[in-house]
């Protein structure tokens, strides 16, 4: 069971990669056993949040969403999820010959997956949707998948530790071109009629 | 021979590499004070000069003229004699800019919190250190020109192509730009009306960011990455394509300014399409950048400075994307005036800018004065230090920006504001803090800098480095 890995990668992430990398993973299996229901814990937690509890700005009554609209969009968060893995996984495997190392895609794409474990948990939070508030909690899960990147990707890619300093690096790269694409994406949809219809 | 035939000028590098990061701590904890003041405006104490209108132009003219500036002049100084295998054409002229540019920033140290201003962003300071920064600045190309043209090597090394277009781009821009009809000392008006001041300010402005913060510090990459992984540029055709693609783009990618302005509407979308365009030759840059040094991992263990030029071309690849994305209008519709635009300068500006000369001047400093560097092990904190403070900084940046323009432009049924502007400012007040709190960590690895590069400095003098001689065939 795939999950099992969660905890070791906590508590003992060079090891756990290890016993990742032998597990040999197919795509579907991963995606199945892991990513879907892991990524499932922002944007539920999100439509809780904002179609439940809201939030409060100067002290008058919290803001919600109508459940229609945040439906739409925790199934798009959702779908941005489960796409930016796949091309994040799709790009590891792609740059591998840069830096020495050919790994099949099956593997790269639990790496991927793996690495996006801390935030797809702090997703939580989004059950309190303030903003500030997630952020300041998102930060330390943040520098964790930053840290699971790093110790990761040359264990997974089996290439030496400095060699993989400079592929993590890139794929941090990968990672923030990507997050750049969905913020543009989001201004472009929501400035097309898209936008979130709020409870009065 | 004399000693001036042989060897090369190293006293005004050093002079200005110095000096680099002298003004950085300068410039950015005046950054971090007016960070500080966006979170608790009292810091102000009612002191004009202390008030945020006037620092900000402060530490923008400290940071990218006083700081880049002279990590600029210490690098295009090195690399056009080393590329050249000759000496500067002018020691008097190289010692005179080096005077020239810091009168020019104490004047602005001086003139801008007391409240003299062009008001042009990026270019306020007043018509008499206009015509200073114009005599500094033609000194500076006939001595990197003249250089160039008494050189002894035939080939011109690509990094100077770059030094080249910044000097002669950055004159151009800076005197059309600054044009102005004085009526006092130190009171002018611009030559140009309304929109066609707005486009003329923002040709320029985008230049500086093109010319002055990209093209010059493209040369200090083409230089000092080769150098410190010791291995050839990657693709030195591709460094060809690219010089020529950016020059030729970033010209006109300005008017992304102006959108939704009184700017006619097809100027908006010419400067969005070449705005857009220009990610082509950035990311020939970046991905010229980063396999030369893909091949250089095994030194990564024993060598901090590398990781700075590492993460300095990540940081220019995921800003050259992003520029072009709020090039985009609809985007911009959201993004401008927001916090959005400061993350994505400050990417730009600490992530690359920033990070690419201070691995450039750790790589000079231990070779201007003769002596290994002091501690490698603090270029290792300053390192962690400066990536942990520009990821707090941008991310903050980017969800306050974000924030704001959805608050702005939220409307009830009826058609009226759902948010007061004041409900906007409440809820970016915590990330302020972070802001501030990213700027400061970024500034402490400065000052962790300044004290590694101290010690490195006092246990050695300025070496004087001979000419190799030249080849038999030349």
């Amino acid at each position: 069971m795939m999950l099992s890995h969660i905890y070791g990668l906590f508590t003992s992430p060079r090891e756990e990669w290890r016993s990742i990398r032998a597990e040999n993973c197919t795509i579907g299996k991963c995606y199945c056993s892991y990513v879907f229901i892991l990524a499932a814990i922002p944007p539920v937690s999100g439509y809780f949040g904002t179609t439940l509890f809201g939030w409060e700005i100067g002290g008058r009554e919290a803001i919600k969403l109508s459940p229609d609209s945040a439906l739409i969009i925790a199934l798009s968060y959702y779908l941005v999820m489960l796409v930016g893995i796949f091309s994040v996984g799709f790009m590891i495997h792609w740059m591998g010959k840069t830096y020495g190392t050919e790994q099949p895609l099956p593997r790269c794409m639990s790496l991927a997956a793996y690495v996006a474990t801390p935030m797809f948990f702090v997703g939580i939070f989004e059950i309190m949707p303030i903003l500030w508030l997630n952020f300041v909690l998102g930060l330390p899960a943040l520098a964790y998948t930053v840290y699971l990147l790093y110790t990761g990707v040359p264990v997974m890619m089996e290439i030496s530790e400095e060699r993989g300093f400079l592929f993590s690096s890139a794929v941090l790269a990968v990672g923030l071109v990507t997050l750049v694409t969905v913020l543009a994406a989001t201004a472009i949809l929501w400035g097309s009629g898209f936008a979130p219809q709020f409870v009065d | 021979m004399n000693d001036q035939a042989v060897t090369y000028n190293y006293k005004v590098v050093s002079q200005f590499a110095i000096m680099t990061v002298v003004w950085g701590i300068v410039g950015m904890l005046v950054g971090v004070y007016i960070a500080a003041e966006m979170a608790w405006p009292l810091l102000n104490f009612d002191l004009p000069w202390l008030s945020f209108g006037r620092l900000r132009p402060l530490h923008t003219n400290a940071v990218i003229f006083a700081f880049g500036g002279s990590a600029l002049f210490a690098c295009s100084y090195y690399v056009v004699q080393r590329t050249c295998h000759v000496r500067l054409i002018s020691d008097r002229l190289a010692a005179f800019t080096f005077w020239g540019w810091q009168a020019v920033i104490l004047s602005a140290a001086i003139s801008l919190p007391l409240g003299y201003t062009s008001s042009k962003e990026y270019a306020e300071l007043e018509w008499p250190i206009d015509i200073l920064i114009t005599i500094v600045w033609l000194a500076y190309a006939y001595v990197f020109f003249g250089t160039i043209f008494k050189r002894r090597i035939k080939h011109i090394y690509v990094a100077n192509w770059f030094f080249g277009a910044f000097i002669l781009t950055i004159a151009m821009l800076h005197v059309v730009n600054s044009a102005a009809v004085p009526v006092s000392i130190m009171k002018s008006y611009s030559a140009y009306a309304g929109v066609q001041d707005a486009m003329v300010q923002w040709w320029y402005g985008h230049n500086a960011v093109g010319f002055f913060l990209t093209a010059g510090f493209l040369g200090i990459m083409y230089y000092f990455i080769p150098k410190q992984a010791e291995r050839p540029v990657y693709s030195y055709r591709l460094s060809v394509v690219h010089f020529w693609a950016l020059s030729f783009t970033y010209i006109w990618a300005g008017p992304h300014h102006l959108h939704y302005t009184a700017l006619p509407d097809w100027t908006q979308s010419l400067g969005m399409v070449f705005s857009l365009i220009l990610l082509a030759p950035s990311w020939g840059g970046m991905i010229n950048g980063i396999m030369t040094l893909s091949g250089a991992w095994e030194k990564l263990r024993s060598d901090p400075i590398l990781k700075f030029l590492v993460v300095s071309v990540s940081f220019y690849g995921m800003s050259t994307f992003e520029g072009p994305m709020m090039a985009i209008k609809t985007v911009n519709a959201l993004s401008h005036y927001t916090d959005w635009t400061i993350g994505h300068v400050h990417s730009g500006a600490l992530g690359w800018v920033a990070m690419i000369s201070i691995g450039a001047m750790y790589h000079l400093i231990p070779r201007l004065f003769g002596v290994e560097i002091h501690s490698k092990k603090l270029i290792e904190t300053h390192f962690w230090m400066a990536t942990v403070g520009i990821v707090l900084y941008i991310t903050a940046m980017w969800i306050s920006g974000i924030m704001q323009g959805l608050m702005w432009r939220a409307v009830n049924a009826d058609g009226t504001l759902t948010y007061s502007f004041v409900e906007s400012v409440q809820a970016t007040h915590p990330f302020y803090i972070i802001r501030f709190l990213g700027g400061l960590v970024f500034l402490s690895g400065m000052i962790l800098m300044a004290y590694n590069v101290l010690k490195t400095v006092v246990r050695g003098k300025v070496v004087t480095a001979a000419i190799p001689a030249p080849a038999a065939a030349h």
